[in-house]
């Protein structure tokens, strides 16, 4: 069995990047991105600059309503629906765990 | 275990003369209920849905469908050969699906990344969507996907950082066909049943820096999906739950816990002993304190990623003592006696 030390990148999910950015990372056209942003699908970051920015945790949002438009056929804005509401039970579900483990 | 059998029909629970639509709307209504992405952290989902999508790739493929109907499961070496195999021919067993997708199989957390298709490449989709030339996938390196990964830690794992060892497996080139799936004449590879890929477990330590948060990620640059074609592997974000921890709640940098005080201390002020996550302090209460009332325990909470240290706040609750001895009993009716507090006074409930 190998075995080796990995250094942790430090990955801010917050970190903003340009919509060409994105469309490189994910393999997407920038229009296809600009598209996104334009229809409300994907959230810029309000800020003086000019140029619209996205989070990088945006990546990881796109590459999962990718896989919800392939698997259940939604469509973006659907995929965005799901996925918001996927993190809402999430977050409710830790907070009743919290609750629980604090009664017992 | 033996390998059983796979009826990718009864998997998707439609018949053999099942038209592609109805193959297509079995697929997707179990995808509703089992998609990784809408069940994050269900591994049986994750494996439900594994099976389900292997059914769909071979049923919703006119070609590989009728081979299916003919061959059964052996119609891969039908497919690879283009031979049938000979009669009662056992040699070949069908792999898991992660076993096609050149990625990782986590053992020791949960998976949340998925196979883009069947190519086992990296994240395809948005190519096969959108208008990128397949043609081009199949040549020159690629790189492997990223796959995304849960990670709990305890609070102090959290607020400390430190290392972590992960187990985890890694699809790797096929040591005996090298990634051709076959060996010989039309023989499948035995060691790696026609895939060109085994699991291999890894053992890797990561150290994680202080300061993590639930819903923080960290990178693993090159631990994610292996290459194409000598590419680089993809990437492996493990994204932080942090476990429930019994004493205290986390809100941002800040952590609170709740003491509970006698009735005289909550009156006369106390000393008393307080847990923060390095240790324990003490902690003067002042006099008159209620219920319900913090206590700020400046820099006594998480550390932060960058430098600096988040707030402990103590939450006071005054409990009272359920039985009491005839000496208390009496020194309560004399306070009774005593005592102008009314605790009512001023409020604008109605019927108190």
């Amino acid at each position: 069995m190998s075995e080796q030390f990995i250094r942790v990148i430090d990955c801010d999910l917050e970190q903003p990047l340009t919509l060409a950015d994105v469309a490189e990372i994910v393999g997407a056209r920038p229009t296809l991105i600009s598209h996104l942003v334009r229809v409300g699908v994907l959230e810029t970051i309000s800020d003086e600059s000019e140029e619209p920015l996205l989070r990088t945790r945006s990546v990881l949002r796109l590459r999962r309503m990718a896989r919800l438009r392939r698997d259940l056929g939604v469509n973006f804005a659907g995929a965005a629906v799901i996925l918001d509401l996927v993190d809402r039970i999430e977050r409710l579900n830790r907070e009743i765990e919290e609750m629980h483990s604090r009664s017992s | 275990m033996a390998t059983q059998t796979k009826d990718y029909y009864a998997e998707l629970g439609v018949s053999r003369t099942s038209t592609d639509d109805q193959i297509k709307a079995a697929y997707r209504k179990l995808a509703r209920k089992h998609h990784p992405d809408l069940n994050p952290g269900d591994k049986a989902a994750e494996e439900r849905f594994k099976e389900l999508q292997q059914a769909y790739d071979v049923l919703s493929n006119p070609e590989t469908r009728k081979l299916y109907d003919q061959y059964g499961e052996n119609w891969k070496v039908v497919q690879q050969t283009g031979q049938a195999p000979p009669p009662n021919w056992e040699g070949f067993r069908q792999q898991g699906p992660q076993q096609q997708s050149g990625g990782f199989d986590f053992s020791g957390f949960d998976f949340r990344g998925f196979r883009p298709g069947t190519t086992g490449e990296g994240f395809d989709i948005f190519e096969e969507l959108f208008g990128r030339s397949g043609g081009t996938r199949q040549t020159g390196p690629h790189r492997g996907r990223d796959v995304e990964a849960e990670l709990e830690l305890s609070l102090e794992e959290a607020h400390t950082g430190g290392r972590r060892t992960l187990q985890l497996q890694s699809a790797e080139t096929c040591p005996t066909c090298h990634g051709t799936g076959m060996v010989g004449e039309g023989q499948v590879c035995p060691t790696c049943g026609g895939q060109g890929q085994i699991l291999k477990p890894k053992t890797i330590d990561v150290n994680i820096p202080a300061g993590m948060r639930d819903g923080s990620s960290v990178r693993l640059a090159g631990q994610g999906g292996a290459g194409l074609n000598g590419g680089p592997g993809g990437d492996l974000y493990l994204h932080i739950r942090l476990k429930p921890h019994p004493k205290f709640k986390v809100e941002g940098d800040d952590v609170e816990v709740e003491m509970a005080l006698a009735p005289w201390e909550a009156v006369l002020g106390a000393r008393i002993q307080v847990p923060t996550i390095d240790g324990r302090v003490e902690v003067n209460v002042p006099q008159g304190a209620q219920s319900g009332q913090r206590l700020r325990l400046r820099a006594q909470g998480l550390n932060k990623r960058k430098g600096g240290r988040g707030d402990e706040y103590v939450r006071l609750n005054i409990r009272v003592p359920k039985t009491v001895t005839a000496e208390e009993q009496r020194l309560y009716e004399e306070l009774k006696r005593l005592s102008t507090f009314n605790p009512r006074a001023g409020s604008k409930a109605k019927g108190v």
